[in-house]
């Protein structure tokens, strides 16, 4: 049945070749026939107010949909019949239409505007939609924003840019991922990246890495999204609310990502050249103990717990090395040498483009290196090519776009990280190499931190992305359309860890222990998705009618395999020189995906619009019966300033009352959940190859539902200078599709399956935008977003008797965390102490475990302010947040043990009567360390981590034109540049202790363009 | 405009209109019909479809493949967090010196009911359970497989079930008692007794011995179980409900099956002709012996944190080879310290050539079940060759013993010096004999009576309200 229904859809797919290629043939031959009748040379200049030529004004003549754009001194020349209108166009400047009247030459002046809000196009991914009529809630960043910032990945451009979306990087190291969450998490099995779709094509934002290659170095996601170059994007449109999402049906709820690459623009060929030097350290050392401190308390420890004669005797030395063997008046600061380097990136790109008014293209390259903040010589490697062709035919009616990005990234980077190990080795740890240039073990005392440097990882990269966009225009009023795209993604990943990587006391050798583990993981996917778009304008009325199917297939592979014991640790690379080989796993899984979808757009008088869009969509992740779901939604515009209250002179020179209800869904749960399998895990025994049941399956779940309701108000004051956007939503999402949590004695953990629970996202979304000074000379604009998000778990029946019961809490969030109530130290003791919630004299989980403090972001946004006096443009943009977060206390609450620590922890208790915040100093010999233990569960370990930070500073100078045509821009980019916070640790932005904080950068770069 | 290219226009709107349509009506009219078959997908070819394994021997054999797999990777028995060494830490074989909070819990008798070794022991049994359940259900509605066939796999799935059992009871004491996969039933399932749970392993073994008497499924490396297996298991089931008329015979079927190797050197070997029933290790893959080895071997100091105890080494008379052979000792580089440790098998994880199984059941054993069986009905004269069988296979000379509770605590102190180390019976010998107090009250300061009984999961307590009580004294 499957192979039929392949078929069907090849065939159709050729018919629409087939019937387009016809009509398009006899359409050119007639268009060509007609024009030859009627038309004639048009030619003249195109300047702004002030006289100075405008390039790249778009003109189009009026009945035909012919047009072409003005060169760089504003001239131009067009076919065009005597009777005929022309339409003048540009970015920022009134349209003008100007009725030929018979002449052969027009000088037309432009009058600039300020914020056109009709002229703003926003992409609404099957459709466009000016930012004044549009119904949904789109946020947009454009190339201009994206240009100004030295980052490697498209979500790092974004982060605090945009109202309603939070982006945190989990890792200063390139390569490294981000996560991304589009007004809140709104499922409890935490499945929240959003729909990526780049030019039409979904790309599966989900890392194909392997745990067991990775974890140590760059933890779960090598993101798929660095292999766009974000000086390649256009613009990226993010779809929030019900309106702009629903015609995504079940993948919609967790927000869609648009990302549109560049396109060529007609006129003279045009060379731009980019290339930068970014120099990256990190921002924020911890402030950590010094020898003379550290040991002072690692002997207190000891002899605190009763083992003082101990440390005399010279047969247990080993316990305590760095207090007996080490070198008691050494001092090194491993953040310096370890995580203190200066990490370089240098970044080139090159692109050419051009064309007639019939076909445009663009081509770009892009090189970028990075290294590391780390010793050794780590580095990123990416190479970048885009391309995109554009034509239309001649009456303009059939039109294609093709669009493709190929990045290739190879990242080479130690086994492990060395953040955890600079803020924790001992301060008077042995030098890392001896004199002969050893790795130095100091006769077994230490694990040397040096030995990850033996230890390599590479991930290497392809990535592909194309996408084709055909449409004819069958009658004026309506279009054939279709979008096919493919894309391609590779990652292989492996990770060496020899023998030398060991201390040697342990004997280990290449045969013995030195094993490869390597990750060849694949997916691809293919797009089919056929328009129809139907617009008709009347007096007063006009209607647009979008209908579209879409058919998707994608496929992933993945093959690890770990090859152990090899002749000599130099041939470790190579899998084919390893003893005995493990096949870890080999997987595939299909994914298809089929929908119809829809969209009426009603506007009346260009007051009222209401916009209807609906998707019924199947998917192949839920079994028989369950895979369909329906999802449309409703949106609502009433542009009040139209009406005639609001005269000319008004000072709201704009206003809009948006509303939109919908449903959306998720089918984020991974591929083939609803079979009764058994699984090849890639062992044997005996020589019987093992199948192992995959799960408890459950071939009855479905869609997860999430109802959007949004409110907003849009305002433009001023003649739009100044314009403010404030949206309320509230999300819910039921249906929850979790892994059910299971008693153990089932045989297995958890359960897919829908749970009778509702997950609630609300708050209030202010994008602000301001012109505040423009002449001449200066020009000041501002902007600003504010989000006030709030996550609430509404309902969820049987919570108190299910395994999920001490994690969640109806009517909280859903990121709250449950924590002991840190009582403080005792004096007498110099203990911590907890809150007996139970009263059962013991501290113990669940029952102590009841204090509730919640880890989401209560606000976050971001100001902007862009300033240009004459040549020099200057951006500065602030981001901020409001939350609380894990302190330092979450990974050291008890002095003495043995390993660095803050120094804060000096100030601890040392005799009865001491009031301090840290407990008595432990060697961690003894039980003492419960308390410890305790304590950094508690809500002692919580503290305020709100930040305001300078994420990017700009400063841009465009040299005065040397000759004709020759554009020169310097600039200087600051990247997250100084932090006010209070917080105590790392960085307030991801407080881990095991990852590298984002590193401070400063770029300094050229671009020419002729 | 000319008339003929009026004509000319409307004939191309007509044909534009007429295509555009069924365009519209094909592209659309394909896409509903092909929707519904479109997302339906073939399974990935790492999987297979439960019904489907069941119709095959080669499958079913390869779900089996998964159990003694995972019994000896992450089970009870050998894996990482096997009960050995914490049972021998819990009780008087070894001497904990690390920090790890899970083994300081057992050293201290401090065990708190969310230690993780515990968690992994009561979820992995519970996961082999499932997996046996499945295979006992999925085999009986087979309709390809022959009757042979369904009594050769159904006996090997009810021997695990039995032999899980049999090491859930004298841990936790009651438990659930789950024979079926249905999740609805096993997820909210109340506790058994454990004399409940005794009949049903009883039940289950005898039944195995019916289904493979007679089928050599065993292999020269008796890695997979056979009749033998599930008769070594309810000897020593029945020497646990002190049933001691059946344990001497079903130890006596076992004595005459098997022969115990006269060198103490080749007990622990693969090729062992006193072994009832090991666990393969796979000579292609890591490890390639037995993880036993990788945790009792000391290789360097500071290196494992745990050694055999003072009195389990000066309870070896100077004369027993056990001393020689099965335990050695380690230093470090300046003489100050030495550490000894259980030396049964030998090859360690760096070695890599294939030399030594995972035994779960020997024949020292039903001698010395035989031994105590014998005793307790009076027969004095065969308990006491029993018991030389193995003294003297360890050079050192006849017992001496001449009553019953002499012979009987001469037998219990040779199962220490037999056994040690292996599959916890240092901790079930004190347990069952009620020795558990006096040995260790001395010893372990933390000592309660309480704990006889390790305590469930809390996580378990708490997904599934039916289990109720924790066990006392947690």
């Amino acid at each position: 049945m499957t192979i039929f229904s392949m078929n069907t859809n090849r065939i159709s797919l050729f018919l629409i070749f087939y019937v387009l290629f016809n009509l398009f043939q006899s359409e050119t031959i007639y268009a060509a026939y007609h024009d030859r009748l009627t038309q004639s040379m048009v030619q003249g200049t195109v300047t702004d107010t002030e006289g100075i030529p405008l390039a790249g004004v778009s003109i189009q003549v009026e009945s035909t949909n012919r047009g072409t754009i003005t060169d760089i001194d504003g001239t131009f020349n067009i076919q065009a019949g005597p009777n005929d209108a022309l339409v003048f166009s540009y970015v920022g400047f009134t349209p003008q239409n100007i009725p030929i009247d018979g002449r052969e030459v027009l000088m037309v002046q432009m009058e600039e505007n300020i914020a056109q809000l009709g002229e703003v196009v926003l992409n609404a991914g099957y459709y466009t939609v000016s930012q004044k009529e549009r119904t949904g809630n789109i946020a947009t960043i454009k190339a201009e924003t994206m240009e100004k910032q030295p980052v490697g990945n498209p979500l790092a451009a974004m982060q605090g840019h945009l109202s309603g979306v939070d982006i945190v990087q989990n890792t200063g190291l390139p390569g490294g991922g981000f996560s991304i969450e589009v007004r809140g998490r709104n499922s409890l099995s935490g499945a929240v990246d959003p729909l990526f779709i780049v030019d039409g094509v979904p790309y599966g934002s989900q890392s194909l890495n392997a745990a067991r290659v990775s974890s140590e170095i760059i933890g779960e996601g090598i993101s798929p999204l660095n292999a766009i170059n974000p000086n390649d994007i256009e613009s990226i449109e993010v779809l929030k609310d019900a309106d702009a999402t629903a015609i995504y049906g079940s993948r919609g709820a967790n927000g869609v990502v648009l990302i549109t690459t560049k396109k060529g623009k007609s006129g003279k060929t045009r060379f731009d050249a980019r290339v930068s030097t970014s120099m990256s350290k990190v921002s924020h050392f911890l402030d950590l103990m010094n020898t003379q401190q550290y040991l002072e308390i690692r002997r207190e420890g000891v002899q605190n717990d009763g083992l003082g004669d101990l440390l005399e005797t010279s047969d247990l030395d080993l316990f305590w090395p760095d207090i007996k063997s080490w070198d008691n008046n050494r001092y090194t600061d491993w953040q310096e040498k370890l995580i203190g380097g200066t990490a370089y990136r240098n970044n080139a790109q090159l692109s050419v483009s051009g064309g007639g008014e019939a076909t445009q293209f663009l081509v770009s390259g892009g090189y970028l290196k990075e290294t590391t903040v780390f010793p050794g010589d780590a580095n990123y490697r990416k190479a970048t090519l885009h391309t995109n062709v554009n034509h239309r035919s001649d009456n303009g009616k059939f039109k294609i776009n093709l669009s493709t990005d190929y990045a290739r990234e190879d990242n080479r980077l130690p086994g492990a990280d060395f953040t955890l190990q600079a803020y924790s080795l001992e301060p008077n740890a042995p030098a890392l190499y001896d004199d002969e240039g050893n790795v130095n073990w100091e006769n077994n005392t230490w694990d040397n931190p040096m030995a990850a440097l033996e230890e390599k990882f590479r991930a290497k990269t392809h990535t592909f992305i194309s996408n084709a966009l055909v449409s004819y225009e069958v009658l004026p009023e309506l279009e054939l359309r279709t979008s096919m795209g493919f894309t391609s993604y590779r990652l292989d990943t492996y990770l060496t860890n020899p023998s030398s990587a060991r201390n040697p006391s342990f004997g280990l050798t290449p045969q013995s222990y030195s094993n490869l583990t390597s990750n060849a993981s694949q997916r691809e996917s293919w797009i089919v998705e056929p328009q129809l778009n139907w617009k008709k304008s009347w007096e007063d009325f006009s209607m647009n009618v979008l209908l579209g199917g879409s058919l998707q297939q994608e496929n992933s592979q993945q093959l690890v395999v770990r090859g152990r014991g090899f002749p000599n640790n130099g041939l470790i690379e190579n899998m084919a020189a390893a003893q005995t080989l493990e096949i870890v796993s080999d997987m595939d899984s299909e994914y298809r995906y089929s929908a119809v979808f829809g969209r009426v757009n009603l506007n009346y008088v260009n007051r009222y619009i209401l916009n209807l869009t609906g998707r019924r969509d199947g998917s192949s992740r839920f079994g028989p019966g369950k895979q369909f779901g329906n999802f449309g939604a409703v949106g609502l515009a009433w542009i009040f300033s139209e009406e005639a209250l609001f005269g000319e002179k008004s000072l709201l020179s704009y206003g809009k009352f948006r509303a939109s209800y919908g449903t959306t869904g998720s089918d984020n749960i991974g591929d083939y959940r609803y079979l009764d399998t058994y699984n090849v895990s890639g062992e044997s025994y005996g020589g019987t190859t093992i199948l192992e049941p995959t799960g408890i399956f459950n071939p009855e779940f479905g869609w997860e539902t999430n109802r959007k309701l949004e409110a907003a108000l849009e305002l433009g004051f001023f003649n739009d200078r100044l314009m403010v956007n404030t949206s309320w939503f509230r999300n819910r999402s039921s249906n929850q599709l979790i892994g059910i949590p299971l008693a153990a004695t089932t045989g297995f953990s958890e359960l897919a399956g829908n749970f009778d629970a509702v997950v609630e996202n609300s708050g209030i979304e202010l994008d602000l935008t301001s012109v505040n000074i423009r002449t001449e000379r200066f020009r000041w604009s501002t902007n600003f977003n504010l989000t006030v998000p709030r996550n609430k778990l509404v309902e969820f029946e049987g919570l108190e008797s299910s395994a999920l019961s001490n994690t969640y809490i109806v009517g909280e969030p859903l990121t709250i965390v449950k924590l002991y109530n840190a009582l403080g130290v005792n004096p007498e003791t110099g203990l911590y102490e907890f809150e007996d919630y139970d009263g059962d004299g013991n501290i113990s989980n669940p029952g102590d475990l009841q204090w509730v403090e919640d880890l989401a972001p209560a606000l976050y946004g971001g100001l902007g302010n862009t300033l240009t006096m004459g040549n020099i443009t200057m951006n500065v943009f602030f981001q901020f947040k409001k939350q609380q977060s894990y302190n330092t206390v979450r990974f050291d609450a008890t002095p003495g043990f043995r390993g660095n620590i803050p120094v804060e922890l000096f100030d601890r208790w040392q005799q009865p009567g001491d009031i301090s915040p840290f407990q008595r100093a432990s060697s961690g010999f003894t039980s003492v360390q419960d308390r410890g233990y305790y304590q950094e569960r508690s809500n002692a370990a919580i503290s305020d981590a709100s930040f305001l930070r300078l994420r990017n500073i700009s400063i841009d100078y465009k040299l005065p034109t040397i000759e004709n045509g020759l554009d020169i821009n310097i600039y200087l980019q600051g990247q997250n540049l100084w932090t006010l916070t209070d917080f105590k640790g790392p960085d307030p932005e991801q407080p881990s202790s095991t990852r590298l904080p984002p590193l401070r950068q400063l770029t300094l770069g050229l671009n020419f363009s002729f | 405009m000319k008339i003929s290219d009026i004509n000319m226009y409307s004939l191309k709107r007509s044909k534009a209109f007429a295509i555009g349509q069924s365009f519209t009506i094909l592209i659309f009219g394909s896409l509903l019909f092909a929707c519904s078959d479109f997302v339906e997908v073939d399974p990935p070819k790492n999987t297979l479809i439960a019904e489907t394994v069941f119709e095959d021997p080669a499958t079913v054999e390869s779900t089996l493949a998964n159990l003694y797999f995972d019994i000896r990777e992450r089970g009870m028995v050998s894996g990482t967090y096997g009960i050995m060494p914490a049972l021998a830490i819990y009780s008087d074989e070894m001497d904990y010196y690390g920090l790890n909070a899970d083994l300081s819990q057992f050293n201290q008798h401090s065990l708190s009911a969310a230690n993780n070794r515990i968690q992994e022991w009561w979820q992995q049994a519970y996961h082999l359970i499932y997996g046996a359940n499945d295979i006992i259900s999925g085999v009986e509605a087979s309709k390809s497989l022959t009757e042979i066939e369904k009594a050769n796999f159904r006996g090997q799935a009810l021997i695990i079930r039995a032999y899980l059992y049999s090491l859930l009871v004298p841990l936790f004491g009651d438990v659930p008692y789950v024979d079926t996969t249905d999740y609805l039933v096993n997820n909210t399932i109340s506790r058994s007794s454990r004399d409940e749970i005794y009949d049903h392993i009883i039940t289950d073994l005898e039944h195995a011995i019916t289904l493979l008497d007679g089928l050599d499924i065993s292999g020269t490396e008796r890695i997979i179980p056979d009749a033998h297996v599930a008769q070594a298991l309810l000897a020593r089931t029945y020497v646990y409900r002190e049933e001691w008329e059946l344990a001497r015979s079903m130890a006596t079927e076992l004595i005459e099956a098997f022969q115990l190797e006269p060198d103490l050197d080749q007990v622990f070997l693969k090729e062992s002709r006193e072994t009832i029933w090991q666990l393969q290790a796979d000579p292609d893959n890591f490890p390639t012996n037995t993880r036993e080895a990788g945790e009792l071997i000391i290789e360097a100091i500071p290196g494992q944190s745990y050694a055999l105890s003072e009195s389990l080494l000066a309870a070896f008379e100077d004369d027993d080879l056990r001393y020689g052979h099965w335990v050695d000792s380690m230093s470090n580089s300046d003489n100050t310290v030495t550490l000894y440790y259980a030396h049964k098998y030998k090859a360690g994880l760096d070695e890599t050539q294939s030399l030594e199984y995972s035994i779960v059941l020997r024949l020292a054993e039903q001698y010395l079940i035989r031994a105590e069986a014998r005793a307790r009905s009076g027969e004095l004269a065969g308990a006491r060759a029993d018991l030389n069988m193995i003294r003297s296979r360890a050079g050192r000379p006849n017992t001496s013993a001449t009553t019953e509770p002499a012979l009987l605590e001469e037998i219990l102190e040779e199962r220490r010096l037999e056994l040690f180390t292996e599959q916890g019976h240092r901790w079930f010998d004190l347990k069952r004999t009620e020795n558990a107090g006096t040995v260790l009250s001395d010893i372990k300061p933390g000592w309660r009576e309480t704990d006889l009984l390790l305590p469930i999961p809390e996580t378990e307590l708490s997904a599934n309200p039916n289990l109720l009580h924790q066990n006392p004294g947690y």
